[in-house]
């Protein structure tokens, strides 16, 4: 019954690895095929504007010009950007090419011409003529009796407010000692994924199209296209091969997929789309600035007795995925800490003028936590407690509830906190602000998430699998889960492998291609390894048993007397023969096919992490720098610990670029980015990282998961940014409750406190 | 206008007619197929599309392929040696693979790439060293730890 791993639980290169260190790993933009055009989007430079008409004669006029799309030559079918199919919270706002700009980057026409340099020579010579009309780009503009209405909603509400309450808050208050209420903000980070969005589209005779595309969720960008496009399911083919980075952006649908197959459809001939790095900026998506207003009452003791928050989206031109991560950022601040049960909690999202936010790794909980973990600093030091023990003491545990509405399994929070916490040496080194004093200060932080593996009950999880063996023994693995470069399908194969008792050498997998590979909603919520990987476990132990009814046959004994182990048929230890020798055809006939389907719909599991972040505060020039991470990640059981390590260690580097340099700036007359480009929005680089030592928990596996494996892609990002944060404070006495935390506010704040020698 | 140029690609060499305005990047990528070099932002900003012109390690996209006429490239897809006995990688691919330096793999060439001139100028760097030599090398996805451990690894020094 117990028995060691063979494939899991130790560090494996990823299976594909090699194509990507040999350069012959194919991203979307690198398939070409023989008569392309290359396509290219006429984008609004006004934040806000109605296209009165556009003149596209000099453009088709220029020689190698093949067609030019405007808002009318195209499907008017209003549709939605992110296509997952949530609980009510999606609004059909987009269109494909619009007549009424949103933002500074709207796409109003497109143009497709036998090379990328005419189609952009052509791009200046489509007239359009605006009426421009007044623009807002914060929620406070956009909330103003008067503000101009973006989609004709109400307040420019995106939908009806969240409100999630427990409990009697009035009463929770009542009871505190000491309460707090404070807002907290956070920036507009971009993805930057490596990999600029792009596609290639054509239609065959049959009037099929196939796209290959870049994008976490193959088969929703099929169901959208189809409907937009009004084609029957069977005539989309979506092909996604290597993905560089998605991030959660990926998850939408962009303007470029639809009027790629649409000019595709005009021309007759394929058509490639590549957006630039600025337009990746400028037109995808960012992340959502949030303003979160916090209330928490707190006993002397250290109990919390209730709390109260708004959370405020700026979803900006269009909804995307704002009502999800408005709906996430809000329930999500019922976990963490416990506060009695007692919390009223709302959450509202905004139409603006600003680029387009959506989803983010983090996925609206970024926001919350960062509000929330910061405050539990205020708190402890309001009562008189170390944070570390202030966090401890209300850390959630076993029992407690968890926004998906199940009770949580384990005190999994609480050990990570306290394994931190002897890594950093916490007690010996932690020591409060007013004792630090120089030029340069030390910092010490903690922050603190939890993440759901899926999106369970939003969304109602389902991933498939198909197993099918081959007649030499080896195994063929069909998955629609993507592999946005997260070594997902390395972590398919090992489970498959596992629950088979192959090696994983045997075991191929057959992935992005919507032809071929059955259903799956899409790689996001971590929750590949636990939704898919189920599938896969499910499908694998399907086709086990019918290798060894197979066997029991052929040996002449009960199947469930058998096992197989690396790939070979034993009876207690024993090898009788090969699962090649058994599946192989024999007197010239072919061998039997045999094929194992699993569907699996995921319920919910529970990742957790505790960060803590060391800091030194440059107080002359307002330099943060991080000098070590500690990351404690308790996720059940690492299927493949260097994919899981390597998942930290970027999800840390992205949050530190949260937390202290990225912020997509926009011009405040005009709306326009100001930092679209590397240069300017800085990201850490690798002079900038830290030493990162990250340490894996298995305490809690989950019982319905593979092997107990819970998710890990979005948890990094989360308590990164609340870590660092409180480590400034830490060092300085300085509180920020906005990120990103850049020398210009922290000068100007250290100044305010009469830290510095200009004071 | 268009002009005729002599390129010696991974020592193969190759002549061209290319637009004047067009970038060795482009050339590379749509005339030569040879995808692995990557366009990650085509100002030189993120360093995925790192090549070596005559040995020195360059951004593809600010060369203009008629600047780089008679020149030696060498991209990713020259790395690995190809004979009898199958594909040879070499050692940077062989580090990167093991130790998990490719995540999404979109910036692996151009890393792989700028490593490549780093060990030839500098066979046994310090990890200060390798952290400034791609610096010009933007990766979304590692945090940069395990691709500073691979090209250690490949240099022969100890890892961290």
């Amino acid at each position: 019954m117990s028995r060691g791993f063979s494939t899991i639980g130790v560090g494996h290169p990823r299976i594909d690895a090699i194509e990507k260190v040999t350069g012959k790993a194919r991203y979307a933009a690198d398939f070409s095929l023989p008569g392309m055009l290359y396509g290219k989007i006429k984008r609004s430079p006004h934040a806000h504007a109605r296209v009165l008409s556009i003149d596209a004669e000099k453009a088709l006029a220029l020689e190698g010009v093949k067609a030019v799309l405007t808002p009318w030559d195209v499907p008017r079918v209003l549709h939605t950007g992110a296509p997952a199919p949530r609980l009510g919270s999606l609004r059909a706002d987009q269109l494909v090419l619009t007549d009424v700009a949103r933002f500074v980057g709207d796409g109003v026409a497109a143009v497709a011409a036998t090379t990328e340099e005419i189609a952009e020579a052509a791009l200046d010579l489509i007239e359009v003529q605006y009426e421009i009309l007044p623009a807002v780009f914060t929620v406070e503009e956009a909330r103003r009796p008067g503000a101009p209405l973006i989609h004709g909603t109400e307040g420019n509400l995106v939908m009806p407010p969240i409100i999630v309450q427990a409990g009697d808050v009035e009463a929770g208050f009542a009871e505190a000692d000491l309460v707090l209420e404070a807002t907290y903000h956070t920036g507009r980070p971009s993805h930057c994924y490596m990999e600029p969005n792009a596609c290639l589209c054509y239609f065959d005779e049959s009037g099929t199209l196939t796209i290959w595309a870049s994008t976490q969720c193959a088969f929703m960008v099929r169901g959208i296209l189809s409907e937009v496009l009004g084609l029957p399911l069977h005539k989309v083919r979506v092909v996604v091969k290597h993905m560089g980075g998605g991030f959660g952006a990926k998850q939408d649908l962009y303007q470029h997929e639809f009027v790629c197959a649409l000019l595709a459809r005009r021309t007759g001939r394929p058509v490639k789309m590549v957006y630039s790095r600025k337009e990746v900026f400028m037109a995808t998506k960012t992340r959502h600035p949030v303003s979160i207003t916090l209330k928490q009452g707190v006993k002397r003791d250290g109990t919390i007795t209730a709390r109260q928050a708004l959370y405020v989206s700026n979803t900006g031109g269009y909804a995307s995925h704002g009502p999800g991560i408005t709906a996430v950022g809000t329930i999500d601040m019922t976990s963490l800490y416990r506060c009695n049960e007692n919390w009223r909690l709302e959450g509202r999202s905004v139409y603006t003028n600003a680029p387009i936010a959506g989803a983010f790794r983090g996925y609206g909980a970024v926001q919350s936590f960062f509000a929330l973990d910061v405050q539990m600093d205020e708190l402890a030091e309001m009562v008189g407690m170390n944070p570390l023990d202030f966090r401890l003491k209300n850390a959630v545990g076993e029992g407690d509830p968890s926004p998906s509405g199940h009770r949580l399994r384990a005190d999994a929070l609480a050990a990570c906190l306290r394994r931190g916490a002897e890594e950093v040496r916490w007690h010996e080194r932690w020591q409060p602000p007013e004792v630090k004093t120089g030029r340069v200060r030390w910092g010490l932080g903690i922050g603190t998430e939890m993440h759901s593996s899926g999106a369970y009950p939003d969304i109602k999880e389902q991933s498939n699998a198909i197993l099918k063996m081959n007649e030499d023994g080896t195994v063929q693995l069909l998955t629609g889960a993507a592999d946005l470069g997260t070594g997902a399908h390395t972590v398919l194969a090992q489970i498959a492998a596992e629950e088979l008792g192959m090696p994983l050498a045997n075991i191929r997998v057959v992935s992005g291609d919507t032809d071929m590979v059955p259903f799956d909603i899409g790689a996001y919520a971590s929750r590949t390894t636990y939704v898919a990987g189920s599938a896969v476990q499910r499908a694998a132990a399907e086709l086990r048993q019918r290798l060894l009814a197979l066997a029991g046959e052929k040996l002449g004994c009960e199947a469930t007397t058998l096992e197989i182990r690396d790939g070979e048929i034993r009876r207690q230890g024993q090898v009788l023969l090969s699962v090649a020798e058994l599946v192989r055809g024999e007197g010239g006939r072919p061998a039997v096919a045999l094929m194992a389907q699993a569907t699996y719909e995921a319920k919910v599991a529970y990742s957790f992490a505790a960060h803590f972040a060391e800091v030194e505060v440059d107080t002359e020039t307002g330099m943060v720098r991080v000098t070590k991470v500690v990351a404690v990640h308790e996720i059940g059981k690492a299927i493949n610990p260097l994919g899981v390590e390597g998942q930290i260690e970027g999800g840390i580097q992205q949050g530190i670029g949260h937390s202290l340099t990225e912020d997509l700036v926009l011009d405040p007359e005009t709306g326009a980015p100001l930092n679209a480009g590397f240069v300017d929005y800085k990201m850490p680089l690798a002079p900038d990282m830290p030493e990162i030592r990250v340490i894996i928990l298995e305490e809690a596996p989950d019982p319905d998961s593979p092997f107990g494996a819970k998710g890990v892609g979005e948890d990094p990002i989360m308590a990164i940014g609340p870590a660092i944060a409180n480590a400034v404070y830490n060092a300085t006495g300085v509180r920020f409750r906005e990120l990103p935390i850049t020398p210009d506010k922290l000068l100007a704040r250290l100044r305010e406190q009469g830290e510095t020698d200009t004071a | 206008m268009k002009r005729l140029i002599r390129l010696y690609v991974n020592g193969e060499p190759h002549e061209v007619l290319v637009p004047v305005y067009r970038t060795l990047l482009d050339v590379l990528r749509e005339e030569l197929g040879l995808t692995g070099t990557k366009k990650g932002c085509d100002v030189g900003d993120c360093g995925a599309c790192t090549i070596l012109l005559n040995g020195e390690p360059v951004n593809a996209c600010l060369v203009l392929a008629v600047e780089a006429d008679g020149t030696q490239v060498d991209t990713i897809e020259g790395l690995a040696q190809v004979g009898e006995e199958g594909v040879r990688l070499h050692p940077l691919q062989e580090s990167f693979l093991r130790l998990g330096a490719a995540q999404c793999g979109f910036c692996t060439p151009g890393m792989i790439m700028a490593a490549r001139a780093l060990l030839a100028e500098n066979p046994s760097p310090s990890e200060e060293a390798v952290r400034f030599a791609i610096a010009g090398n933007i990766c979304r996805c590692t945090g940069y730890t395990k691709i500073v451990q691979a090209i250690l690894y490949a240099a022969n020094r100890e890892v961290m």
